[in-house]
Formats: C-alpha cells, structure tokens, sequence
C-alpha cells in the first residue's frame, strides 16, 4: 500500500512537471522567436536606412557579418548578399518575403533556405527605390535562447522532483502508519479513518466472536476431558491408520501403556495382542468387533465401532472394559450351577436307589430300618443343603428381612456350643468358651449362623481328642471373635478358596457337610460388616477371627 | 513433502509392530503347541509364519520405497536400515516357530526334568522376543540391553537341556530319536533367542546410532 500512495503520488508530480516544463519551453520559444524577429526587423530597418542614403557601398563596408544580408532588385535579381556570390544565386522574385515586401512594404517568412542548409528566418523591407532588402537569421538560434533560459528552469524542476521523491515517500509512509498501527487482534473502539471504521468494527466483533467459541471449544474439551478421565472404561479414538487421536486414562492403565500416549503413535503401540489388533482392524474395515483379552491375572473386553463419515471409515472408536471381576463371577456362578446339580443328585440317587430295593422287595423285614435310615439320613442331608442354598441366596440378595439388634456375642456362642456339645462329644473334641460378654450391633440369626459354621467345622475337622477354643473379647476396634481349633489345617494354596461355595479341601467329602458353611460365613460376615481373617498351619490347625465394627453409642 | 514422509514412516513403523506381533503369536503358538501338544496350534504357527513372509515382503517394499524417494538422512536413515535388518530377523523367528510347530507333531515331551527345562526355555525365549518388540515400540534403550543380556541365559538353559536329553539317551536308548526331535526342538529355540538379540542390537543402533558389535 505505502509503496502503491509512493507510486501514484509521484506519477501525479511527474505529470504535472512534465507538462509545466512543455509549456514553459513553449512559451519562452514564442517568446524568443517574437523577439528574434523584431530584432531582425529592426536591424533591417537600420540596414535599410544606411542602404538608402549609401547604396551598395554601406553593405560592403562595414557591415557586421551577424546576420544573412540579401539586397534584391525590384525584378528578383540578386544585388547583394554577405554570404554568396549574387551572381551565383537565382532569381528571388518567387520568394514569399520578397513579394509580401513589394506588396505590402515589408514582410516575413520562415523557412528551409537552400543558401545556408537549415530553416531560416527572413524579414524583407522595400526601400524607397522599389528594391527589398532581406534579412535572415537561422532559426536554431532561438533554440539556443531557449536552451539558455530553461536551464535554471530544468535545475529547479530536478531539484523540485527530488523533494517529491522524498515527500511521496514521508506521505505515504504517514498515511499507511496509522493503518499498520491498527491493533487487529484487539482494534480500539475510535478508527484512525472514518473510511477504515465499518473494517475495524467488523474485525472487533468476528474477534469477539471467535474468542467466545474458541472458549466455548475449550470448554467443552475440558467437560469432554473430565467425563472421560472420570470414566471407568477405557476410552480411545482412533484414525484409519491406527493413530490415537484421544484417549483417557483408563484405557492406558487397562491397556497397560506406560506413560502418555505421544503425537501421532500408533495405539498397536499400546497392545499388539492378537485380540485387540483383530478389532483395530475390523473397526477399520468398517465391522464392529467384540473381544475378549485375557492375561493371566485380568480379563478385558475390547469393543470395536467404526466411524463412517461420507460412506467411508474415518476411524474407530475403542472401549475397553475390565471384565474380570465379571468373569470371575461368571465362572464362580457356572461353578455353583454344575456343584448344586452335583450335590443335590447325590443323595437322591442314594434315596432312589434305597427306595427302589425296598420296594421290590429285596431287603429282609431286619433290614429294613438300616435301609429306611439310610433314607432318612440322606434327606435330611438334602434338606440341609437345600437349608444353607436358601441361606446364601437370602443374603446374596441383601439379606433376612430380620431387625438389626444389639446381640451379647458371649451369649449366643454359648448357644451355638449347647447345639454342638454332642457332636463334639462324639468326636471326642473338648469345647472352651473363654471371654466376657461382649455387645454387637447385627442380625441374631445371621451372627448365629456364623458362629455355628465356624464351631461346626472346627468340630468336624478336627483329630479325636483335639479341642475347640472361642474367645470373645472387646477391643478397641470393637468386638472380636477367635475360633481356634486343633484340626487338620488348610493348606495354603485353598485358604482363599475355602470361602468359595462348595469347595471342599479334602474332595472326598467323607467329612460330610455342605461345603456351604465357609460361604455362609463369609457373606454372612460381608453382610453385617465384620472382616474375617484365616490363619492356619497344616496338621495343627486353623484360626478364624472376627473382627465385628465398633458399638457406636 | 515432508508431511508424506513422516506418515509412511509412522505406517512403516506400525506395520513393524504388527510384524513384531505375528512374530510373538507364531512363537507362543508354537510353544504352547510343545507343550500341551495341541495340533491346532501347532497349524497356527504355521499360519502365522505365511502371514509374517507376507509382512516382511510388505514392509520390505515400504522401506525401499522410502529410501528411494525421500533419501532420508540421520536418524530417519537409521531407522529405516535397522528396520530392513530387524524384518528379516522377525521373518526367520516365525521360519524357526513354524519348525518347532511341526516337529511338535511328532514329539511328545517326556515328563522328566528335559520337558522341565524345554519349556523353561521356551518361556525365556518368549520373553525375549516380546521385550525385543517392545523395546521397539516404545524405543526403550534399557529394554534392548536387557534383551541382549538374557540371552546368556537362554544359552546356558540350551546347555542345560543338552545335558539333560544326553542323560535321557544314555538312560533308555528307546527314547533316541524322541531325544534327537527335542534337540532340534532345543536348538530351534537357541536360534531364536539369537534372533531376538539381533533385533534388539538394531533397536539400540536406531536409537544411539552405534550398533553394540562394534564397541
């Protein structure tokens, strides 16, 4: 812009000292040449008069040689001339001076001489006698007047140009300064033109408006960032070649990545399990795709959607699940399934069985209560399985509608021993009850339930001869229960299984029991809040404690 | 101009990561196949070693490409070459896992003390080409190193099972030739393991510039 004002603003001076100089020079060539001929005229007439009183003689004395002197008779024959031969030139009666001066008395002309090879200026005068006398001057010698007096001119002209060339550039450069001084990530309300203002006003308000979408942009990324680093599942975007475009937390640490994800990695990077790479790939070709990942302590399910766009796949969306504890439970479930199935066909086949000798007659009177007892024992184990399933259910879903009481847990271990004294008796298991009375906040039952499961295995499993021992204590933490037996111990690797519905450390199942117990115990426990630990040593025996909250008064 | 280039070079690097990932398919295919003795499996490998001549061809012509048209220089250079060396190791670790995929066909491990180490071995092995890829994926130095220091123990375990299948030779002369297979079996994975240190010894020339067989 500055160079283009620069431009225009000298053209303009250029113009207007061409055309003043053109003028100036024609002028001052009117000028001269005016003067140049009155300045002929007048030397002719003073050539003139001394011809009239001296004749020829006064042109061939002393007659300055300055200028062309022609005197020509009245018929146009040549008399005289200071630069040729009168005899060599021709007749002059057709020049247009000489004829203007017969007619007229005097006259002029310019034009090309064939005397003196360039244009010419003549004056002719008649004299008295009828014959002209003609004066010529060459023509260039007003040029070389006018070249002297314009040479100041073409000085002052340069001079002027230069001050233009310096003032175009000061002007333009002050014009555009305010322009660029115009601050356009943030223009002031006043515009440095009236002209610039409507610019400036529309500059302000599209920043104004980006600068509120760009927050809003932010914004919503932020919303969009904090939803999905708050986000359980693992969450990744990915392009058609495989690049993380976004991702949150969780999918890295489900994924297992180290560190952030960098510009333009590849999300093979992160995993390049057969699974998950199956899925980038599907979703990529435009499929949705489901797996399962499994490691050997997790278990992720990976789901795989395309993004179409225009028809075509743009990229894919990942989500990434933790399903192990689902799995786990899934298992845990088939399990349960498959081992109640088991467990209740068990003792019909055994009822089936005892029931269909019976009545075919096959047993002998004698034999009969064996048999019929044998019946009953197997029914009433089934009933107790049947008894311990509808406990677990019970608390798996949330437990008996029973009252939240304060129960005195010395009161109701003493309980649980009267129902077991002759079982352990039986077995030849000696039972202590140590402790004082102890209050806790739970469901009678449930508590019952606990104690009776825990003094009953510790009973079963136990050697001939061996004891039970149940402490009730108060601690600062709350209550605590100690179960310690002089049994036949857990091995290490089934401590944790032990808890699991139907698991049996010894497979046999000679010990009886429904391998519920320690299930009951555990949810039982998980219902009213009180943690269990297991302690066990093998052919020693095992300890369990637990641990109820704090009576809050 | 340059923008093509970084993304074939982000692509070249992907399709190394899914070669590296075929390659630790066909291996763990392969010994899972040893090992439990699964036909399935065993044609697993196998497939996974068609799939990684596929990939190495694939990205062998992305490489030349690469070289060719962008002449890339410093770095870029070295990862290119290394990548061209480290396919070829990858594409004879799937030769080897397919192998051992095929001699599982007509090995059955004996349950003595040689399948203990055998599958000592493999596991070791597995390691190996797993920490070599990802050494390569997260361009982690001190991974490519430890690739290359746990190759000493795959050789010792490679001492350990020969001694192990002479005793078993020497003990029941029958059992030869199922000694000779698991030999092979044992060597095949030795192989690899070397395999996996050339690998990582080109990571760690891509990363540093220097390639450790010539300190």
């Amino acid at each position: 812009m500055t160079k283009r004002i620069f431009r225009s603003i000298l053209t303009v001076t250029l113009a207007v000292l061409v055309s003043s100089f053109v003028l100036i020079v024609g002028v001052l060539h009117g000028y001269f040449q005016d003067r140049v001929a009155a300045e002929l005229a007048r030397s002719t007439a003073y050539i003139a008069r001394g011809v009239e009183h001296e004749g020829i003689a006064y042109l061939q004395s002393e007659f300055p040689d300055e200028s062309r002197v022609t005197w020509i008779a009245a018929d146009g024959t040549v008399l005289f001339d200071n630069r040729e031969e009168p005899a060599d030139m021709g007749n002059h009666a057709d020049r247009e001076e000489f004829r203007e001066a017969l007619a007229l008395g005097k006259g002029s002309a310019a034009r090309y001489s064939s005397t003196l090879s360039q244009r010419t200026l003549y004056y002719a005068l008649r004299l008295t006698d009828g014959s002209v006398l003609r004066t010529a001057s060459a023509q260039y010698s007003v040029w070389i007047l006018v070249l002297q007096a314009i040479q100041p001119v073409a000085f002052m002209m340069l001079a002027a140009f230069c001050m233009a060339l310096w003032l175009a550039g000061r002007v333009a450069q002050q014009l555009v300064e305010p322009i660029n001084a115009i601050d356009l990530g943030n223009p002031g309300e006043e515009a440095v033109y009236e002209e610039l203002s409507p610019l400036v006003g529309k500059i302000r308000s599209q920043n104004r408006q980006i600068q509120r979408q760009v927050l809003d942009l932010k914004q919503r990324r932020e919303e969009f960032a904090a939803i999905t680093e708050n986000m359980s599942e693992g969450l990744l975007v990915v392009d058609q070649e495989t690049r993380v475009l976004s991702y949150n937390s969780a999918a890295l640490h489900l994924l297992g990545a180290r560190g952030p994800v960098e510009e333009g990695q590849s999300v093979l990077a992160l995993d390049r399990e057969a699974g998950f790479r199956r899925c980038v790939e599907e979703s990529l070709a435009g499929r949705r795709c489901e797996e399962l990942l499994e490691r050997s302590d997790d278990c992720r399910r990976v789901l795989a959607s395309p993004v179409m766009e225009e028809g075509a796949v743009a990229g894919a969306v990942l989500i990434v699940l933790d399903v192990t504890e689902k799995e786990q439970r899934d298992r845990l479930r088939r399990e349960f399934t498959a081992n109640v199935s088991h467990e209740l066909k068990t003792p019909l086949t055994s009822i089936l069985g005892t029931a269909e000798i019976l009545e075919n007659g096959m047993v002998k009177p004698a034999d009969i209560p064996h048999f019929a007892g044998n019946i009953h024992r197997e029914a009433q184990r089934l009933i107790g399985l049947v008894n311990d399933i509808i406990k677990l259910s019970r608390l798996d879903e949330g437990g008996p509608t029973a009252q939240w009481e304060t129960v005195d847990l010395y009161a109701q271990a003493q309980a649980v021993f009267r129902q077991l004294a002759a079982a352990a008796e039986k077995k030849q298991v000696d039972m202590r009850l140590t402790g004082e009375s102890v209050p806790a906040r739970g469901v009678p039952q449930i508590v019952e339930e606990i104690l009776y499961n825990l003094c009953d295995n510790a009973v079963a499993y136990n050697h001939p001869g061996g004891s039970v021992a149940m402490t009730v204590a108060d601690t600062p933490a709350g209550a605590r229960v100690t179960v310690r037996d002089t049994g036949i111990g857990i091995p290490r690797e089934a401590r944790e299984r032990v808890f699991e519905r139907f698991y049996r450390v010894d497979k046999s199942h000679s010990s009886g029991g429904t391998g519920l117990g320690l299930s009951i115990v555990k949810h039982g426990a998980a219902y009213l809040g009180v943690g269990v630990t297991l302690e066990s040593e093998m052919g020693k025996g095992s300890t369990f404690t637990l641990q109820f909250p704090k009576v809050s008064e | 101009m340059r923008n093509t280039f970084n993304e074939q070079l982000e692509r070249l690097h992907v399709e190394l990561i899914q070669m590296g990932a075929t390659c630790e398919d066909a291996i763990s295919a392969a010994a899972e196949a040893l090992l439990k003795n699964d036909e399935a499996l065993s044609r697993a490998a196998e497939e996974a070693e068609r799939e990684l001549d596929r990939q190495e061809r694939e990205v062998e012509n992305l490489c030349l490409k690469l070289l060719l048209q962008q002449q890339p220089v410093a770095r870029d250079l070295r990862e290119i070459s290394a990548a061209l060396k480290m396919i070829s190791d990858l594409e004879r670790i799937g030769d080897q896992a397919a192998d051992i995929a095929e001699l599982t066909r007509f090995v059955r491990l004996p349950d003595g003390q040689g399948a203990l180490h055998i599958a000592d071995m493999a596991r070791a092995v597995i390691g190996m080409v797993t920490d070599s890829v990802d050494s390569f994926v997260r361009h982690d130095l001190e991974l490519a190193r430890a690739v290359c220091a746990a190759d000493d123990r795959v050789d010792e375990l490679f001492d350990k099972v020969k001694r192990e299948l002479v005793a078993l030779i020497a003990a029941d002369a029958a059992s030869g030739e199922q000694g000779l297979e698991l030999m092979m079996v044992a060597k095949y994975l030795e192989r690899i393991g070397d395999h996996a240190t050339n690998v990582a010894e080109w990571v760690e020339y891509s990363i540093t510039g220097i390639h450790p067989s010539n300190n």
